[in-house]
């Protein structure tokens, strides 16, 4: 059968990116690096028009998550593409772009922007939990 | 002990980006090469001056708005607003490299930054080619001329 996150592998080529297989029974999976964070794609054996491309990161100490889930339902309602969603007994948070695609291919153009909007995702996600903290 | 060459072209891979590195010339100065965020990047070492480095990325003027002394303009002022960063126009105005000249204690400083002064460059290189498009001033003053032409007031 054809490898569905070929076009994925290609896409991250493209960003001069680096990646690592790690399919199992279930499911097929990159794994990559930009700018040093970490980031999956996942296709299910099952059902193979499904995509996601996702990062995941750990709550800092000290935040309420209702404070985190306040953020994450904002997200939500203003950002395309991207779902953001508290997990592991809300001590994570997971940003996640979830497409029904005919191949992979059809991502491949847009990998850059989804990456991309993945990223600032997460940026205004920590940012808005502090939003006391002088800038940088 | 490794050159600064290598530790910066280890931990860009590091990152998870590949790195096209080129070895050093006659005077020492090498070049890596890698792309974040659909954007080639240039970081510059020496081996002279291990805590020398440059960082630099080029960005293609649309035909349409090649005009070299208005965008020169434009440059000088984005470099007022960003003072760190030096703009040259290249290849005949046809594209302008955005530089980062950084002096840092060691290469372990400039990697600890490293993505930050990245983000700055490409701010600022991408505040030069907003400005550089944008011809708002040139169509506003054009529009003025029209309309006082239209109403009879052309010279």
């Amino acid at each position: 059968m054809n490898d569905p996150l070929r076009p994925i592998e290609q896409a991250l080529s493209d960003e001069g990116l680096y990646f690592t297989r790690d399919d199992d029974e279930d499911a097929y999976r990159v794994a990559f690096k930009s700018e040093g964070d970490r980031y999956f794609v996942v296709s299910y054996r099952d059902d193979p028009t499904f995509v996601m491309i996702g990062s995941g990161w750990a709550l800092p100490g000290g935040v309420d998550p209702l404070d985190a889930v306040d953020v994450a339902n904002r997200l939500n309602v203003r950002k395309k593409f991207v779902k953001t969603a508290l997990w592991e007994e809300e001590s994570d948070v997971l940003f996640t772009v979830e497409l029904c695609v005919g191949t992979t291919n059809e991502v491949r153009p847009h990998f850059g922007r989804l990456l991309n909007v993945l990223r600032d995702t997460a940026a205004e996600f920590f940012d808005q939990l502090r939003p006391d903290d002088p800038p940088p | 002990m490794p050159s600064a060459r290598e530790l910066i072209k280890s931990f860009i891979e590091s990152e998870g980006h590949k790195v096209d590195a080129a070895p050093p010339d006659d005077a020492g100065v090498s070049e890596l090469l890698f792309r974040t965020r659909g954007q080639v990047f240039s970081v510059t070492t020496t081996e002279d001056d291990e805590a020398a480095f440059s960082i630099s990325t080029a960005y293609e003027i649309p035909e349409w708005a090649r005009e070299p002394g208005q965008n020169t303009e434009a440059l000088e002022r984005v470099h007022g607003r960003h003072p760190h960063v030096i703009f040259t126009l290249a290849h005949d105005g046809s594209l302008f490299v955005a530089t980062l000249d950084e002096h840092a204690h060691s290469s372990q400083e400039l990697i600890n930054n490293f993505w930050s002064l990245v983000g700055r460059l490409r701010d600022a290189g991408s505040q030069a080619f907003e400005d550089i498009a944008d011809r708002t001033e040139s169509k506003v003053a054009a529009e003025k001329f029209i309309n006082s032409f239209m109403m009879g007031g052309g010279q």
